[in-house]
């Protein structure tokens, strides 16, 4: 066994513990760090296949990024943890059957036929590739269709998110800091002349009247 | 290949052992006299009033997915920016026209008000 | 690397579809709030309207290819493509005034609704796994934010979520399968993959393994059983026009998604996939048109009848001829339209407050609405294959193909479980004719929708009978692509 090998059995441990973990643990905010580490050791396996960059934007994206919307659902959720667990239980000995059959089958047919020679083995290549640099050299030529594909369908994710979750607050009252320091004394303050003449009834006791600052939309 | 993810090697030893040092140093020198009382958690002095976690309104979900959107993106301009030489004028239009796509995701973003807190 | 050297004139229609999509999305934030919606309508119809047309101006007459193999011009790619522009365009019209009804935006219901052809056209020319999964992944990530359009409403909420999660497997299973097909073909080009499969042979086990994932993605995208869970929920929870947008155009994409894949990359493995397909066909044909007669909602009840009418239409490309694939084009055609005129019928008695999706609103419409209710009638009569109809035709010719290749059991099969079928469709024909009004308010309301929509209606609905001269010529049509494509 090479040091590679070794490298990504080790990897491949990490990422197949760590997924299990994920769907295991009680805690969401736990199971979203051990997503982390699953996203991890998947770029490390990917780095034991030449694929830096995509390690690297793995990492970038999806341990920088996704993790954070992740942590925000998890939070947003309020999740009944003792309701999920009920579901999970339930279900684990037929989800488990069918999951071990899936891996059976799946490394049954595939330890008949991928050493076997017939198919193209990948390349390997030496210290001085760059995948960041052949990665960029197809994308923007070869397979420039799909990149602008790829264009649009973050467009249309910009759209949806903004269309499913933005929602006007017309009730929503709220302070102005600016407007409250640019305001002037007149805004505020109204000096009214009145003659100065006795009172012929007590003062009866009435509400005080105050101006609000109008509110601002 | 290997050797040259040795200086990353080390990184992550220093890095390692930086954190085994600080949090060991702090666990050896400092007084420990934990009681029951310590150890419980509680809210300036009485018992947690509910869970920690609480719901946050779905505006920051908007702003974190229109971060890793944008946070896409940038991921697409690495590669541009180090081969722009070799894919020459058509590769330039091209990254053009995608970031084109996305600014007009963008207008509609602040015309609509997305990037406003209210 | 130049545009002359991509071809990049054959994807013209995906470019201005896109472009104009984009046009209106900004258009849409400028103008006023009350024109916006007629504006931005009648710009997306106009897009849709001027996209079959620069698709019929240079309709392809051989196979061209552009973008480095990425995109494909064929006659196949054209006809579709034309079916969903012309499809998704009626379902525009019949939307509108139920999108002004209920307060949709209406802006983002359009825009996102191009955004959806786009990635059916992606799909309906693609060449390339890549571009495959990323116009499905286009028009599923716009279907997925239509449905919860009414974002307070439980049901729509629920159905976008089921839709979503299971769409999102049912792309990781296809993304599976097509990583399979490429570690073992090296080859991401459908041609490619084609020549390669033919040399490693019929009976590869690692490559069959790719085909199940790939057949069970498919089915999951279609909704065919035991994949069709989400159906009956994302037909009843969406906003009616966006059913109605799910149920026509996108069953088009899907004959072009299989197609591809199946046909164009994966026919030498043709006896592998063509025993799944038998299974699912037949039990989508069963399921659907059993459980529907259960039914109290149409919208839910018409979900089923798409279940078994996906059957239908695999029985079709299961057969593994060209008549075969042939007379699936013409079933999912004739299928699209009946099913858009149907979702149209809806929107046309839905009224402000009033959705008019159970089965018991349609009580006594023919002394409502005479014409409504003949219009129902000639529908129904299609959806269960009564034969002046184009409906029988269609069923007819996938029987045919299903008797050619040697499956008389499926195609009796088959039979019997349309006749079963026909059963709910009548059903409604009676609910119709016979049976008593209802006494709420809302049901006796008059129908009050734009002359535009009463007039698509109208012509959608009769071209089910009035083809009926011209079935021959449509049907030479799909023999005639079907065959530039297989050979």
């Amino acid at each position: 066994m090479t040091f590679l090998q070794f490298a990504f059995y080790v990897f491949g441990a990490a990422l197949v513990f760590a997924a299990g973990m994920v769907v295991t643990i009680r805690n969401p905010v736990k199971s979203a760090l051990f997503l982390v580490l699953a996203f991890f050791s998947a770029a490390c396996v990917w780095i034991t296949l030449q694929a830096e960059f995509l390690a690297i934007v793995l990492v970038l994206v999806y341990v920088g990024a996704v993790m954070v919307l992740f942590l925000f659902v998890v939070m947003m959720l309020d999740i009944d943890l003792a309701k999920l667990r009920a579901g999970f239980t339930r279900y684990l000995p037929i989800g488990g059957l069918v999951a071990v059959l899936l891996v059976a089958e799946i490394a049954l047919v595939m330890y008949g036929s991928f050493d076997t020679g017939e198919y193209r083995a990948p390349v390997a290549y030496g210290v001085e590739y760059s995948n960041t640099e052949a990665l960029g050299a197809q994308i923007y030529t070869q397979y420039v269709y799909a990149f602008e594909i790829a264009a649009l369908i973050l467009l249309v994710a910009i759209i949806a998110a903004i269309a499913l979750t933005m929602r006007r607050r017309p009730n929503n009252k709220y302070n102005n800091p600016s407007a409250q320091v640019r305001v002037k004394r007149a805004d505020r303050l109204r000096i009214v002349k009145m003659d100065s003449v006795l009172p012929t009834a007590p003062i009866s006791v009435t509400e005080p009247t105050t101006e609000s600052i109008p509110e601002q939309d | 290949m290997l050797t040259n993810y040795f200086p990353i090697l080390l990184f992550i030893l220093v890095g390692l052992a930086l954190g085994t040092v600080a949090i060991g140093v702090g666990k050896v020198l400092a007084p420990n006299k934990p009681d029951a009382q310590k150890l419980s958690p509680y809210e300036c002095g009485f018992e947690p009033f509910e869970d920690s976690r609480m719901k946050f309104d779905v505006r920051y979900y908007l702003v974190a997915i229109l971060f890793i959107i944008f946070d896409l993106e940038i991921a697409f301009l690495f590669p541009w920016a180090i081969v722009l030489d070799e894919i020459g004028v058509f590769g330039f239009w091209a990254m053009m026209v995608f970031l084109g796509i996305l600014v007009i995701g963008f207008i509609y973003e602040w015309k609509k008000g997305a990037l406003e807190w209210e | 690397m130049t545009l002359q050297s991509l071809q990049t004139a054959l994807a013209l229609p995906e470019i201005f579809v896109a472009a104009m999509a984009s046009a209106i999305l900004i258009l849409g934030l400028f103008i006023n709030k009350d024109r916006n919606d007629i504006v931005c309508f009648w710009l997306s119809v106009f897009t849709l309207i001027a996209t079959c047309v620069l698709i019929i101006s240079d309709f392809a007459t051989q196979t061209a290819f552009a973008f480095n193999g990425l995109f494909v011009d064929d006659p196949m790619g054209d006809l579709l493509k034309v079916a969903i522009c012309l499809l998704s365009a009626t379902i525009f019209i019949y939307s509108r005034q139920y999108n002004q009804d209920r307060n949709i935006f209406s802006n983002e219901y359009y825009v996102l609704g191009l955004f959806a052809v786009c990635g059916m056209m992606v799909m309906a020319s693609a060449n390339h796994l890549l571009t495959l999964y990323l116009g499905l992944e286009l028009m599923s990530l716009c279907l997925y934010s239509m449905i919860a359009f009414f974002r307070d409403d439980k049901l729509a909420v629920e159905a976008a979520m089921k839709y979503f999660v299971l769409g999102a497997l049912a792309s990781s299973i296809l993304l599976y399968g097509m990583s399979l097909l490429y570690g073992l073909t090296g080859a991401l080009e459908l041609a490619v993959i084609s020549s390669v499969v033919s040399n490693l042979g019929k009976d590869n086990l690692a490559l069959a393994l790719a085909v199940v994932f790939i057949v069970v993605a498919l089915a999951f995208k279609i909704g065919a059983v035991p994949f069709h869970m989400w159906i009956p929920d994302v037909y009843h929870g969406a906003p009616t026009s966006t059913t109605a947008f799910i149920s026509a155009a996108p069953k088009i994409a899907a004959f072009a998604l299989i197609m591809r894949l199946l046909v164009g990359g994966l026919e030498d493995l043709h006896v592998q996939w063509q025993q799944m397909l038998i299974i699912l066909a037949l039990l989508s044909v069963a399921v659907g048109n059993i459980i529907a007669i259960a039914q109290d909602n149409l919208k839910r009840m018409l979900a089923y009848s798409t279940i078994s009418h996906m059957g239908f239409f695999l029985f079709g490309i299961l057969s593994g001829s060209a008549a075969g694939y042939s007379a699936s084009l013409f079933y999912i055609l004739i299928y699209a339209t009946m099913s858009c005129a149907a979702f149209g019928l809806i929107l046309y008695l839905s009224t402000k407050d009033f959705e008019s999706d159970q089965l018991n609103d349609l009580k006594g419409l023919s002394k409502r609405s005479p014409w409504t209710a003949l219009l129902f009638l000639i529908l129904m009569f299609s959806m269960a294959g009564v034969p002046p109809t184009a409906g029988f035709f269609a069923k007819l010719s996938v029987i045919q193909a299903l008797i050619d290749a040697n499956l008389a059991w499926v195609a009796v099969v088959a039979v019997v479980l349309a006749v079963i079928g026909a059963y709910y469709y009548l059903r409604i024909i009676k609910l119709i004719y016979f049976d008593a009004p209802q006494t709420i308010p809302e049901a006796d309301a008059p129908i009050a929708v734009q002359s535009d929509s009463k007039i698509v209606l109208a012509i959608n609905v009769i071209i089910i009978i009035a083809i009926l001269p011209w079935i021959g010529t449509l049907i030479t049509l799909c023999n005639r692509v079907i065959k530039q494509f297989v050979y």
